[in-house]
């Protein structure tokens, strides 16, 4: 696929890499914002060949990681109802909520469809005049153009049996919140490339500005990866603190103009509540008044329901970078994909996934939570995992 | 927020007054919708499509120049990668390098 | 044992709470759940040696308690795809496909086959010809003979159409034995084609993601290929296993978990580009990805580049490639090389796949 495959380039990568370790005179703590980019670094090995030279913190960047408990909770609520059909991205659908999650929703005679895309469900709705169609809008800036053009047409065409439960967050405050935190080690950012399509990156300049840290604009595949961080280094190295964009093929500094401004009729910025961080202040979208009619939560009439997270279940923790998924007690343990104590682990974006399910062999220069092999299966023989294979 | 992928722009057209149209990725097709690229967009043209929705139009031209300074730089001799250092004004790191090229393997 | 082609289970699949009570679609999906499932609920009450093995199939010794016999592979697979057709073939075809290629994959010739149907009440009867048909031309093609089966008939609303099981038997001789636990330290690894054609083709059959592509199942009997292998390579051909639901990546944990090796892949498995961008369109691994036309297969590492050779010369293994080995390092579990000179655990997932925003 052209633009993608070749920035997956074996020999490129190395090349970056090796221009990283030459630059750099000491390491340096960086902090990719999306999930997205976490899953490649994991998968790719990047913070494992950039070991003693980069530190690589993963942020809160899953969407679907930082839903609150409570979200799902009403996801689970409007998909059990019989009135209705109740559509979502597929990441949406593993996540554990207080009791169970929407696929067990669906075993249990739920009507719940994957969509790829809102106008999907915006179909689904015009298709079945009978029944009620939600479509659970879950993501950051980059998919909010979507979902407003949903409700949008929704409106413009008169379908009245569709509605949006929200649960939108934005990215600067979450910046900010994690250089706000008073252990705060994050030395520059990579800030999400796709993010940055829709928005721009104006938006950071103020935050590198008061914090002064490098905020680079980063694209997703290794070779975007490795020249973001190339490019944080170098500025750290030369004392600088600019917003700069390596994404360049896709971000310019005014992101889409169109789509920002639906987004900005449409929506507007509330206060959310990020799953394990708490309430930040104006980090979320939620619906306008005009377009009150198609909130799911106001159509249900869903209040605000209290529910507490499990005790073991860290997230919060690895979601502001405070520390790596093996380090929390329940991870591999009472904490698997089979059975999750959290979004993290869930989501195909969460770090908690990426590391169990990509695995890692290698933790720092030690084995750190328990050997994967412990963990699995009974039926496997019981082997003492170092910790450092030798692929 | 992530998931999005580049693909070559097929056809456009209008569908009930939003601009839609077809979108290749490496051999596999999908109806998009192009109405945030409206008056930006051509069939031939390169876009990133993210939940259906085109939301930025690829800049080949600079995408193709980046790529190359970046194939460049990774096959630069040691020579220009000094120079390129100095003008930057940042350290020299201890690459334990002897002196050969400094890039990829 | 089932083989879950069903498009639904490609799409969804349900992670079980500790407490979860019922049955969910990921059972059928061939990752971890299928895998407790069946140990945790079914074996109990079946326990016997062949069953434990956890084969594709069954060796079995049938005597006549005269002190003479013979030794049959003996397997069986039900088929609930949905849809019922898709680019590259049916359910017909599949239903022959999958049961001959489980006894391929176990050194037997596949020689006969029974099957067992479920209609639906108001399943037109140009659709079931289409499948019937298809059913007999590969059975022909394969060189098997459908001896034996039975028909229901369900109401309307349940068994999606039609639901098929088959059932076959060959004989096998003790000089062509591949097994899952024969793997060895240091046995190579091949593939026999390009993956995940089969899972994408369905997955783009499906209206509702508005995927169009060229993609076309790989079903076909496997026979040929393992034909030529045991030609070439005897009993050298330690462990052979189709790559169907699941993909390459489920099918080499289980032969690692069997055999108490680890296996080491290399970055380049032979991926078709429409393949790789509807994996990418959806955010799914093609490692995972359901083929019904791909072998793995491990032989001794001195004798790779033979058994890449004799399948190359096949059409069927035009694409054939030594992907990786089996290593004494992290027994039971797949490790892949990335091209950064890192390392990725491929796993087995709990489930299927999701398509994916993120």
């Amino acid at each position: 696929m052209k633009f993608l495959d070749e920035y997956r380039d074996g020999a490129l990568a190395r090349g970056l890499v090796d221009r990283i370790r030459a630059t750099a005179t000491r390491s340096w703590t960086l902090m990719e914002v999306c999930g997205g980019q976490t899953h490649t670094i994991v998968r790719q090995g990047i913070d494992e060949v950039l070991e003693g030279v980069v530190e690589m913190i993963h942020g809160p960047g899953c969407p679907v990681c930082v839903t609150p408990l409570e979200q799902i909770d009403k996801a689970l609520l409007l998909a059990q109802r019989p009135d209705v059909i109740f559509t979502s991205f597929g990441d949406m659908l593993r996540v554990p909520g207080s009791t169970c999650d929407l696929l067990q929703v669906r075993a249990r005679g739920g009507t719940v469809r994957i969509v790829y895309s809102p106008l999907d469900a915006l179909e689904l709705a015009r298709r079945h005049p009978d029944r009620e169609v939600v479509f659970f809008a879950v993501g950051f800036e980059t998919t909010a153009p979507a979902n407003a053009m949903a409700v949008w047409r929704a409106r413009e065409l008169g379908i009245g049996n569709f509605s949006v439960l929200v649960s939108h967050v934005t990215v600067p405050p979450a910046i900010t919140a994690v250089l706000e935190a008073p252990d705060a080690r994050v030395q520059g950012f990579l800030a999400a490339g796709h993010v940055c399509t829709v928005m721009g990156w104006e938006e950071y300049e103020p935050i590198a500005e008061r914090y002064r840290v490098p905020i680079v604009v980063t694209g997703f595949e290794p070779v975007d990866i490795l020249e973001g961080i190339l490019m944080a280094v170098k500025q750290l190295e030369a004392g600088r603190y600019d917003v700069e964009n390596q994404y360049i093929r896709a971000v310019q500094r005014q992101g889409t103009v169109p789509a920002r401004n639906l987004v900005e009729r449409v929506f507007t910025l509330v206060d959310r509540t990020w799953r394990g961080l708490g309430v930040i202040p104006a980090s979320g979208l939620g619906l306008r008044e005009e377009f009150a009619e198609f909130d799911a939560e106001r159509r249900f009439g869903l209040g605000s329901m209290h529910v507490s997270e499990p005790e073991a279940c860290q997230a919060g923790a690895v979601l502001s970078g405070r520390i790596k998924p093996p380090a929390c007690a329940a991870f591999g343990t009472a904490c698997t994909p089979d059975h999750p104590l959290g979004a993290p682990m869930v989501s195909s974006e969460g770090a908690c996934a990426a590391y169990y399910q990509y695995g890692r062999l290698w933790v720092g220069s030690r084995p750190a939570g328990p050997s994967r092999l412990d963990v699995r299966d009974q039926s496997l023989s019981a082997v003492q995992g170092e910790g450092e294979g030798s692929p | 927020m992530c998931l999005g992928i580049p693909g070559r722009v097929v056809d456009l057209r209008d569908d009930q007054g939003l601009l839609m149209g077809t979108i290749d990725f490496g051999g596999v097709q999908r109806d998009v919708c192009f109405e945030y690229l409206a008056g930006d967009i051509k069939a031939g043209d390169y876009a990133i499509v993210h939940v259906g929705f085109a939301i930025s139009r690829i800049d080949e031209q600079e995408a193709r120049r980046t790529y190359e300074a970046l194939r460049e730089m990774s096959q630069l001799d040691e020579l220009e990668w000094l120079r390129e250092v100095a003008e930057a004004g940042i350290g020299l790191g201890t690459t334990g390098d002897d002196g050969t090229k400094a890039s990829a393997p | 044992m089932t083989v879950a082609s069903d498009l639904r289970s490609v799409l969804t699949c349900a992670l079980p709470h500790p407490e979860g009570e019922r049955v969910q679609l990921g059972h059928g999906s061939g990752g971890r759940l299928s895998a407790a499932l069946f140990r945790d609920r079914f074996l109990p009450h079946f326990r016997n040696p062949e069953l434990e093995r956890l084969g594709d199939g069954a060796v079995l010794h049938l005597s006549n308690g005269y002190g003479s016999g013979t030794e049959v592979v003996f397997s069986t697979d039900t088929f609930v795809v949905s849809p019922l057709e898709f680019p590259g073939g049916n359910i017909g075809s599949l239903a022959v496909h999958g049961t001959v290629n489980d006894l391929a994959m176990m050194g037997g010739t596949p020689q006969y086959l029974s099957a067992g149907f479920v209609l639906e009440e108001g399943l037109p009867f140009d659709l079931l010809d289409r499948i019937i048909t298809s059913m007999g031309e590969a059975a022909r093609e394969a060189g098997v003979v459908l001896v034996t089966g039975d028909t229901k008939v369900v109401e309307r609303g349940k068994a999606d159409g039609l639901y098929v099981n088959t059932t076959g038997i060959g004989v096998v001789s003790p000089e062509f034995r591949p097994a899952p636990d024969r793997a060895r330290e240091g046995d190579a690894v091949l593939v026999s084609g390009p993956i995940g054609r089969h899972g994408m083709a369905i997955m783009a059959a499906r209206e509702d993601l508005g995927l169009r592509t060229t993609i076309e199942s790989d079903s076909a009997s496997l026979f040929p290929l393992v034909t030529r292998l045991r030609e070439a390579l005897g009993d050298d051909v330690r462990v052979l296993r189709d790559a169907t639901r699941g993909g390459v990546a489920s099918a080499l944990n289980e032969i690692a978990a069997a055999s108490g090796v680890g296996i080491s892949l290399g970055a380049t498995i032979p991926v078709p580009p429409a393949v790789h961008a509807a994996c990418e369109m959806l955010g799914l691994d093609p490692l995972y990805v359901a083929n019904e036309g791909v072998l793995v297969a491990l032989v001794p590492s001195g004798r790779a580049e033979e058994a890449r050779d004799a399948l190359r010369g096949h059409p069927l293994g035009r694409e054939a490639a030594i992907i990786g080995r089996a290593v004494r390092d992290h027994p039971g579990m797949v490790v892949m090389r990335t091209g950064l000179g890192g390392s990725r655990i491929v796993d087995l997932l709990p489930g299927d796949q999701l398509p994916r925003i993120c």
